[in-house]
């Protein structure tokens, strides 16, 4: 292995799950674990994922590797969902004629979601070997297909009615759409015929994506909330528009 | 290959898809000469005629059919023009409610919480009477129930007004 490429596999595969405990310390420093119990749940289950696969891969890259990759993959795609789950509670919490909306539509979103996902399943299926990598890249595929479909719904629901997102949970949703956008291009590769060589340039992307990831929520997680707008309005102003609005006919 | 493609760009459109809500929301903070401003611009008095059942009725026994229909296709138009005015209105509402939400102080907190909920209600129920209105200029004889979306902008609007008063007195006698 080139010198270049194994320093930067082992920085974008250690960097980001450095980071992330100090972004569950963040959390319990602001209370926010109470606010995000998954996705706190999320940043300790992958911190000791990592470990567990890191020792496995030291011990040497076989089957031991491969069982703690796919186990640790199980649980992190579950708890994606769930935190997918959290971040609609927190945007559509209050907005109580809206949520009853939101929530159906997502419901039929993800319907529409699993259908697409398992179409493209059966299509892709007959071009893909039986090797169990390349069955957990066309599961990620799906997987991917549905978590980035869930958050742009989010996002472009919440946009079209102008909610306004707590700045943790936009980053959260920031930061798992650039990784499920990433591993939905990585996971199609992934089922194509490469070369050694660009598998192993192509094993860069998604930890360099999930680093970025990381990265942005450690961003978010740092920055303080700052009350903006309405909030920070003189009341000569706020008199202002009441006056406007009186003079508008009813 | 040809489906590796097509994933590839959309994860890629998706990407630029997230860069771009993530770069707006910063630019997106309400904006109160914007607010005003709409709502100056709407005449909703003369909305409520174009609107009017007992004037359409009028129209009706005193038109001839077909001039009756071209007349109210017309009229149902320039009502849509109105309801997407109000739309981008009750956006701005929606918006100026959010970050209210969001401040230290829980009365104006909860007037935020309490502006935006109702904005956000007169959006959905202007997106409502957008389709409806669409499908009235083609069948003319239809008629669309947008009683509610005037109440729910007159809801909007005195919450808001209550608010504020509130608001004035409470830093007027505290």
């Amino acid at each position: 292995m080139v010198q270049w490429y194994k320093f930067v596999l082992y920085y974008l595969w250690i960097a980001p799950h450095a980071l992330l405990p100090v972004v569950s310390v963040l959390m319990l420093m602001r209370r926010l674990h109470k606010s995000f119990p998954v996705f706190f749940l999320y940043t300790l289950y992958e911190t000791l994922g990592f470990l567990l696969r890191f020792a496995a891969y030291e011990i040497g890259p076989g089957p031991w590797y491969r069982y703690a990759f796919i186990v640790t993959l199980a649980g992190s795609t579950a708890l994606r969902f769930g935190i997918i789950q959290e971040i609609s509670n927190h945007v559509f919490h209050g907005y109580s004629r809206l949520e009853t909306l939101a929530t159906a539509s997502m419901r039929w979103l993800t319907g529409l979601l699993v259908v697409a996902a398992i179409l493209s399943a059966i299509y892709s299926s007959g071009s893909v070997s039986d090797d169990l990598m390349a069955g957990i890249a066309l599961l990620s595929r799906s997987v991917a297909i549905i978590q980035a479909g869930l958050l742009l719904f989010l996002f472009l629901f919440s946009r079209i009615f102008g909610l306004s997102w707590h700045s943790y949970a936009f980053g959260i949703a920031l930061g798992f759409g650039v990784f499920a956008s990433t591993e939905l291009a990585v996971s199609a590769l992934h089922l194509t015929d490469l070369t050694e060589h660009s598998k192993d340039l192509l094993d860069l992307l998604p930890t360099g994506s999930y680093h970025v990831s990381v990265l942005v929520w450690l961003g978010y997680m740092l920055a303080t909330e700052k009350p903006v707008g309405a909030a920070t309005y003189s009341v000569p102003e706020m008199d202002q528009w009441s006056g406007e609005l009186e003079r508008t006919p009813q | 290959m040809s489906s590796t493609i097509v994933f590839i760009l959309i994860a890629f459109v998706l990407l630029v898809l997230f860069a771009y809500l993530a770069t707006r929301r910063t630019r997106d903070l309400p904006d109160l000469d914007r607010t005003v401003t709409a709502i100056r611009s709407l005449d909703m008095e003369a909305f409520r005629n174009l609107v009017d059942p007992e004037e359409e009725e009028f129209l009706r026994a005193s038109l001839p059919a077909q001039a009756f229909r071209r007349i109210k296709r017309e009229r149902t138009r320039t009502a849509l023009i109105y309801v997407k005015e109000l739309s981008r209105v009750s956006l701005q509402f929606a918006r100026f409610g959010g970050a209210a939400q969001r401040s230290p102080d829980p009365v104006i907190a909860a007037w935020g919480k309490q502006i935006a909920n109702s904005a956000t209600y007169l959006r959905l129920r202007a997106l409502d009477a957008s389709a409806q209105l669409l499908l009235t200029a083609a069948f003319p004889d239809l008629h669309p129930p947008l009683r509610s979306l005037l109440e729910q902008y007159d809801r909007a609007t005195c919450l808001l007004l209550n608010h504020n008063a509130l608001r004035r007195n409470a830093i007027r006698f505290p």
